[in-house]
């Protein structure tokens, strides 16, 4: 089975490719600092290239594995569209894989078995955030809160006394004092287990549950600011 | 070449399959009627919905066709202006469905398909050939256009502040009648007066000669000035002579923004030498703007209803005229929110 992964969900624009003897390429597009993410114009020039470095052609990929955030809402919409725009007219299975996953799956390989606290840049002075052990089984759901409240997400994810959890991401970069605040170590800034990859997603996509090309859609976890200010709830996540 | 063509640039999920002769063999409109309680349209609630319908609303316009993606030789989506991320998700989904099949792909300027609509071949009169002046009226755009190929326009004079359906939309929200009000706002009109107040461009005002700024030389709109002397008149009358005298201030104000897109209209006709007009775009639908038109010594044409609103089949008549990348030419292209491509 060949699997093409794609993720939106941050700043980069990540693509994938896992062919059927299980090896993987990759390529990313990160925006220079201060830039305009290319989700829209690098996503499927650099789905063109990657799969023209392996001799194939889309015609070829039997799998779509798309991050389905949480993450930047038209990010997300560019690359779930390109996903089931590409599933609808190829035929091909598609799936929706978690993107905060996806960064936790990625950083396993380069971590002691400890627990991992996924976060991506939710704007606004917020991540979106959950919690993952060593075996990648959730702890703590993605949720948008404010990183100095990053404690209760530990709480949540049941965290033995003392044992200290790594943060990665862009979230734990950007807000790597609150984080450490909580007892979270965060690599270095330039640590490899920040990225979101493609392979990742691609990796998870093998096994997700494949769904109709009109069912994937982002996982916001915020609404709409016109719909909380016309309800005067006054912000926050729902 | 059989032609499937997307539209999201605002609050409307379209897509439509257009045959060779230029007849759409299906048209499917999904409007989303959930912005009516924030009054207006709220580009984060409309990209959303755009995702949830796109796959959807194309496989019902290749269903009505009776077509299949086998059958698709262009796939067309609307590249802008428009709101960026609504448009980004039709025009994502178009490059995707085009690029897993290695099909071209035309990225069509929506004001050239308000253009391209008197092109299809639809049951009063259409196609409606080049040269002609085109007048598109709606919520979003208010523009002349001189329209002498198909693949293109120049624009004679465009809106310097709102546009004529906005306007319409802002004077019913004033006189309480909700949004969106343009079509409200007619009916009112129907009982009332138009000469009973003078607004800027309105025909009192013509008459008595004395044309404000705002009603100036040139073929350039304005509707911002109208708006406010509708607003100094509601305060003048205070809330109870406002509310008796509404059909009076509905038929006056709906008079001043026809005679304006009318007195235009005539203006770059006159310019032009040409003796025919088009139209386009929601306010089209206007019946007082339709029984100016008809006053107009001139052949107008204005196309169906459906085919005036934002919709996919005026899209793909462009597409069918217009510029065309092929695979992989278009994947890098982006949407753009503001100003026209004209060539
Ligand atoms: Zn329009």
């Amino acid at each position: 089975m060949i699997v093409l992964g794609l993720d939106t969900a941050t700043s980069a624009t990540a693509v994938a490719l896992r062919l059927a003897d299980g090896t993987t390429r990759e390529a990313r597009d990160d925006p220079a600092p201060g830039g305009h993410p290319g989700h829209a114009t690098r996503l499927l020039a650099m789905t063109d290239e990657l799969l023209s470095h392996a001799a194939l052609g889309l015609e070829q990929v039997d799998r779509i594995a798309v991050g389905a955030g949480p993450g930047t809402f038209t990010g997300l919409r560019v690359g779930i569209a390109t996903a089931r725009g590409l599933a609808q007219s190829l035929g091909a299975e598609l799936v929706a894989v978690s993107s905060l996953r996806a960064l936790a799956h990625g950083a396993m390989g380069s971590q002691q078995p400890r627990a991992l606290v996924a976060t991506i840049d939710a704007r606004r002075g917020e991540v979106f955030a959950a919690a993952y052990s060593p075996g990648e089984g959730e702890l703590a759901g993605a949720r948008a809160l404010p990183p100095g409240e990053i404690a209760a997400l530990l709480g949540e994810a049941g965290l033995a006394e003392g044992e200290r959890p790594v943060g990665i991401g862009d979230g734990a970069v950007r807000y790597r004092a609150e984080l450490e605040a909580a007892g979270i170590h965060v690599p270095a800034d330039s640590a490899p287990e920040h990225l979101l990859r493609g392979v990742a997603i691609a990796e998870l996509g093998v096994t997700a549950p494949s769904v109709g090309y009109g069912d994937v859609l982002p996982d916001y976890l915020r609404r709409p600011d016109a719909e909380l200010a016309l309800e005067g709830a006054g912000g926050g996540a729902s | 070449m059989t032609i499937l063509a997307l539209e999201t640039s605002c609050d409307d999920t379209c897509a439509a399959v257009l045959d060779d002769d230029g007849r759409a063999r299906s048209s499917v409109i999904s409007s989303q009627h959930v912005h009516d309680r924030f009054g207006g349209v709220v580009p984060e609630i409309a990209s959303r919905h755009h995702l949830e319908l796109v796959n959807v609303v194309v496989d019902s316009a290749l269903e009505q066709a009776g077509a299949t993606l086998e059958e698709i030789g262009l796939l067309a989506a609307t590249q802008g202006p428009g709101l960026v991320g609504a448009l980004l998700v039709g025009l994502s989904t178009g490059k995707a469905l085009a690029a897993a099949r290695r099909l071209p792909f035309a990225p069509v300027d929506h004001l050239q398909g308000h253009v391209a609509a008197n092109f299809l071949t639809d049951g009063d009169g259409g196609p409606f050939e080049p040269p002609f002046v085109c007048l598109i009226a709606s919520g979003g755009h208010t523009l002349l256009a001189l329209v002498t190929e198909h693949d293109g326009y120049e624009v004679l004079g465009r809106t310097l502040d709102d546009a004529a359906g906005e306007a319409f939309d802002k004077g019913a929200r004033m006189l309480g009648l909700g949004y969106p009000g343009g079509a409200a706002l007619e009916q009112l009109a129907a009982g009332g007066d138009p000469t009973a107040f003078s607004f800027p461009g309105s025909p009192g005002e013509v008459r008595r000669g004395a044309p404000r700024k705002a009603f100036a030389e040139g073929l350039d709109f304005s509707f911002a000035g109208l708006k406010t002397a509708l607003l100094y008149a509601t305060r003048e009358l205070g809330s109870e002579q406002t509310a008796a005298r509404a059909a009076d201030l509905a038929a006056s104000y709906q008079a001043a923004i026809v005679s304006s897109l009318i007195t235009r209209s005539e203006r770059a006709l006159e310019r032009t030498g040409l003796g025919r007009l088009a139209v386009g775009g929601g306010v089209a639908a206007n019946g007082e703007l339709r029984r100016r038109l008809g006053e107009l010594s001139a052949t107008v044409h204005v196309p169906e209803r459906s085919l005036c609103t934002d919709n996919a089949a005026m899209i793909a008549s462009a597409a069918r005229y217009g510029r065309r990348l092929e695979y992989p030419d278009y994947l890098s292209l982006d949407a753009y929110a503001t100003g026209e491509t004209a060539r």
